[in-house]
């Protein structure tokens, strides 16, 4: 692939190019994904120098990566499959437009959620949160790539919280995807009382559900709005440990189908630990103090009788998890429910806190449904004993999501560098043994790929049309999700 | 309906091409009886040249599963002949727009198929319509999004391929967001599979593995039978509090019906559109409503009396109540699951609506009214009735967005209308007629400017098409994506300012359907309009708008 920095550098400006192998090296590896050859970066500043890139990407074969968060990278969605240039966006970092009246934030790619998070709270309105993201994630990233939010009845979609987006297809054509299409610009549209809230369209077409997903192999995206929430007046955390997942998941689907609660997550006593520890070499005490399983949650009240909502909601709650035979408490051991609440609202501490315990992890996440959770709960306990991995090393995190039809199910391997070896095989087998068992990896990051689309032959020779019309030359992160031939 | 198809054709098929549709589906299931044939050629609903209807398929059949509806589309395309599927009509959008096409009649294919309880969604076919689901899902203390052209209608069709707003949106969102599967006959015959489903692992997640094809399926609107058949599908349910039965007694405004102990039926009014408008606000923010509608009083009763409003309204004094004294109102009905939420529900409410100086009635308990409106409401059954006023009417849709620009579109559409009326082209309904509704607790709202006419009345007639280029145009300069995205006359138009959407279309149709076997007159198909009926000045601003609104190589204008 050629890789003519003076080309790039008449887009970008020279200074705005880099060959610094230190940069790159963090494109070189990450999680399960290796054998990146990141050869030169490059960081626009505008649609139009994106533009531009992906014209002479098509004219020059090269392939392009677009990377807008700040590393340590995990999941390897932005490690090159050979030679690339990588296309960092993180200096697109402008918070465009905070609509308060609309609920809705226009952003770029660059914009962290260090950044938002204080910025929309000064708005009296709240970011939709993954569980502690990195302190350098892209909002616009996350989002982009689905990361289960924390609050079930706010994800109405798979899209939420994203709405409107802009595009760079990988043929160089700009587009826009929802009320953002127009017809007008932006501040037409803004002048006219728009705010890029309705995600779906324009008319017929609805490429931001293509977009999502796609490990930057389809198109770039230029900027996002991003739906936001009121800020409650009140806001408690509750914590429902129990020796039992059949019982939490039982409380969670009386509380969720009738929209009650804000925060809903159910972590195994290893994630809680984790998440929850102000110390992390205390990972291990806690776990032993803590429940195998407990259910988090937060109810909430707006501006109108904010003490009534929340007294209903409690005392419907509390019923529910009578029925269920659980019970609510105020905190866990390590974790009052303020300390609680404060994770819940903030991206993680540095270093990022699933590497702080045991100085690496992996993660195995993909989406099923509640009450198959168990199944696969079981699955990967016979895979860690099978390899002989510690159990208590493997937290497990369960997101509702949809407002409680799908969960987002997330095992996390923890190890130091004595046990890398032993936690590679086990993600390995463990991933393949969960995907027999009926995982449905619909984020497939890496070795994934190939399991989930192995399922689904109909679906690639589809997906394979939709590359060849939206990237016919395959200059976008060549050779990943199924589109290992550029061309189809 | 296009300009090129307004003309009647009577096209008919081989023998060889019958025979095949007849080994298809069974000879009993296949008819070319032009008494058969001519049933499907209208359709009520957006239909702005009813004289001349639809086209006429040159045969029909009825499928009984997803095998024959694949084996009818191969014999389409072994023919040379195309295809544009039907499942609970409504809209001239089922109709054909071609010389030769097979209409694909799925009124074999109603049945429910799974409902799981715990994951809140139910599997359908394409005939099985919102009453019946909602009665299924009742059962289970589950409800089913209804749109608002009524109970009578598909909910596969609207989430797969029409568009789907309904009063109950603010609960329970829209057609296509509450896709969670769909089995897809491609216009080659094949079948794909969306979401989880194509990996052999259930109906419960719509996307991926990596992009999602929901996003080349459909958009806000469906692609209309432009890209194939949706033959079964899975759609969310939600929350239903309320008993397992509704007990009632008669039907529509006859209906006698046992309110749910913890549903109220508010009616409210506020002194000015700011008012209510602040109030919608709070009320998102607040969390409220099971259904929620901003429908004109005057509305209510052309709907429901529409000889009474005909009447009262040559009253100046009942006119202005109606149409101005009680203008800015909507209607909220609010579900608790238990008496505390109601209650705090009802406060809430309360609190906003005296906070805005408005005034709210509660009417669920009134013996004369709440139990004839509950199933109407929550069945969606009332809406069908707009048609009793002239026996037609049709509608000018804009953007669904933030509220504030929906009330615009309210208000424009408001001012379009009375210039018709005034000059007898549509019926007077006192010209503010919108129904609109809000999504997901008012993240977006929708706003529709419903417009009644007699199709005997050939000044009417005439009305039909010069409003339907004037509400467009009228929806560009309020940077608001027309109703006529959808239209063949207006595409080509309107396409280019919003991102030559209609290019990836017919490119998106090029690679599912490389033998042109679907009927695209909805979906990605252009054709000239005339617009020399068009007043002058409306064709001054499109031109205006045209030159203004066009993206240019750099993109959208500046």
């Amino acid at each position: 692939m050629a890789m003519d920095k003076d080309k790039l550098s008449a887009i970008v400006g020279s200074e705005n190019v880099s060959e610094d192998p230190d940069l790159l090296a963090t494109w070189r590896q990450a999680g399960p994904v290796s054998g990146g050859e990141p050869q030169l970066l490059v960081r626009p500043r505008s649609t139009a120098e994106v533009r531009e890139l992906v014209k002479l990407a098509r004219a020059e074969g090269i392939n392009l990566v677009f990377s807008s968060s700040a590393p340590p990278r995990v999941r390897g969605d932005s490690v090159p499959a050979g030679e690339a240039v990588i296309v960092d966006m993180s200096g697109m970092d402008e918070l465009v437009r905070l609509d308060r009246r609309n609920k809705v934030a226009l952003i770029e790619p660059g914009v962290t959620f260090e950044r938002l998070i204080p910025e929309v709270d000064k708005a009296g309105l709240k970011v939709l949160m993954p569980l502690l993201p990195k302190r350098g994630k892209s909002v616009l990233a996350s989002a982009l790539e689905r990361e289960p939010i924390t609050i079930p009845k706010y994800h109405w979609d798979m899209t939420d919280p994203m709405l409107c987006t802009e595009l760079v297809f990988g043929t160089g054509d700009l587009f826009r995807t929802g009320s953002a299409a127009g017809p007008g610009s932006l501040e037409q549209q803004w002048a006219a009382g728009g705010a890029q809230k309705n995600p779906m369209g324009p008319a017929q077409t609805d490429f931001v559900r293509v977009v999502q997903g796609s490990q930057g192999t389809l198109a770039a995206v230029m900027w996002c709005t991003l739906k936001l929430e009121v800020k409650p007046s009140i806001h408690r955390i509750y914590f429902v440990p129990d020796a039992r997942l059949s019982r939490l998941s039982d409380f969670t689907y009386r509380a969720l189908r009738p929209k009650l609660g804000d925060e809903w997550l159910i972590l195994s006593a290893r994630q809680l630990a984790t998440v929850t520890a102000e110390d992390p070499s205390r990972v291990d005490e806690l776990a032993a103090q803590m429940a195998p399983w407990t259910v988090v949650y937060g109810v909430s009240g707006y501006e109108y009788l904010p003490e009534m909502r929340v007294a209903y909601q409690e005392k419907d709650l509390a019923a529910h998890a009578q029925a269920a035979g659980v019970m609510a408490a105020s905190e866990v051991p390590g974790c009052s429910a303020k300390r609680m609440e404060r994770i819940l609202a903030s991206p993680s501490p540095e270093p990022y806190y699933k590497a702080a315990p045991k100085g690496a992890f992996m993660d195995i996440f993909f989406l099923t449904t509640l009450d198959r959770v168990p199944h696969f709960v079981s699955v990967m306990e016979a895979e860690a004993g099978k390899h002989g991995y510690p159990p208590e090393r493997v937290g497990t995190y369960i997101q509702p999501i949809q407002q409680g039809r799908n969960v987002h199910l997330e095992f996390t391997l923890y190890y130091d560098s004595a046990d890398a070896a032993k936690a590679g095989e086990l993600f390995t087998s463990a991933s393949q043994a969960l995907s027999e068992a009926g995982a449905f990896f619909s984020r497939p990051y890496g070795p994934w790929a190939d399991l989930a689309y192995a399922r689904c032959p109909d679906t690639v020779a589809a997906l394979r049309k939709v590359k060849d019309m939206l990237d016919p030359d395959g200059v976008l992160n060549r050779g990943k999700l199924c589109f290992t031939r550029e061309v189809v | 309906m296009t300009s090129e198809t307004m003309t009647q054709s009577f096209e008919t098929i081989s023998d060889e091409a019958y025979r095949d549709l007849e080994a298809a589906v069974g000879a009993e299931y296949v008819s070319r009886e032009p008494g058969v044939l001519d049933g499907y050629t209208w359709q009520p609903t957006i239909n702005d040249d009813p004289a001349k209807w639809v086209k006429r398929p040159v045969a029909v059949v009825l499928p009984s599963c997803t095998e024959e509806v694949q084996e009818v589309v191969r014999a389409c395309n072994r023919h040379g002949l195309k295809f544009k599927a039907f499942s609970t009509g409504w809209g001239v959008y089922s109709g054909c727009t071609y010389d030769n096409v097979v209409q694909v009649d799925l009124r074999r294919m109603n049945r429910i198929l799974e409902i799981d309880e715990k994951n809140m969604y139910a599997v359908i076919e394409p005939y099985n319509c919102g009453a019946q689901l909602q009665a299924e899902a009742m059962k289970l203390g589950l409800n089913a999004h209804i749109i608002g052209a009524g109970p009578a209608c598909s909910p596969l069709a609207s989430a797969t391929s029409g568009w789907g707003v309904g009063w109950d949106g603010v609960y329970m969102s829209y057609g296509h967001r509450n896709l969670l599967g769909a089995e897809w006959v491609l216009p080659d015959g094949e079948v794909l599979r969306v979401g989880s489903l194509d990996s052999g692992l259930g109906w419960f997640s719509p996307d991926g593995p990596g992009p999602s094809l929901r996003g080349i399926m459909r958009g806000s609107a469906g692609a209309l039978g432009g890209l194939g058949i949706f033959t079964k599908c899975s759609l969310k349910l939600y929350n239903w509090p309320g008993p397992p039965h509704m007990k009632t007694e008669g039907v529509m405004l006859d209906a006698q019906t046992e309110p749910p102990e913890h549903m109220r039926f508010h009616l409210c009014f506020f002194p000015d559109r700011a008012s209510l408008d602040e109030a919608v606000y709070k009320m998102g923010e607040s969390e409220l409503a099971y259904i929620f509608t901003r429908t004109a009083v005057g509305a209510y009763v052309n709907t429901f009396a529409p000889h009474l409003l005909q009447n009262v309204s040559r009253t100046r004094a009942f006119r202005d109540v109606l149409s101005k004294t009680l203008k800015w109102g909507c209607t909220i009905i609010l579900v608790g699951n238990s008496e505390d939420e109601i209650v705090f529900q009802e406060a809430v409410l309360k609190e906003i609506v005296s906070g805005q100086g408005g005034l709210s009635m509660e009417t669920m308990q009134a013996a004369a009214i709440g139990p004839m409106m509950v199933m109407n409401f929550l069945r969606v059954s009332a809406i069908p009735m707009v048609f009793r006023a002239g026996g037609l009417f049709s509608t000018a849709l804009a953007r669904n967005e933030a509220w504030d620009t929906q009330m615009d579109w309210a208000e424009k559409g408001e001012k379009i209308k009375q210039r018709w009326i005034d000059r007898g082209g549509i019926l007077d309904d006192l010209a503010d007629n919108p129904f609109m509704a809000l999504y997901e607790q008012n993240t977006w709202g929708h706003c529709e400017e419903i417009f009644q006419y007699n199709a005997r009345d050939p000044k009417h007639l005439a009305s039909l098409e010069p409003l339907f280029v004037e509400f467009s145009v009228a929806a560009m300069e309020m940077c608001m994506e027309p109703l006529s995205v959808t239209d063949a006359r207006l595409r080509e138009v309107i396409s280019p300012m919003m991102g030559h959407y209609n290019e990836w279309q017919k490119k998106i149709s090029l690679f599912l359907d490389a033998r042109r076997a679907a009927d695209t007159g909805m979906y990605c198909d252009e054709v000239d309009i005339d617009l020399s009926k068009i007043d002058p000045e409306i064709r001054e601003t499109l031109d205006r708008m045209v030159a203004k609104l066009t993206w240019s190589e750099e993109g959208p204008p500046s």
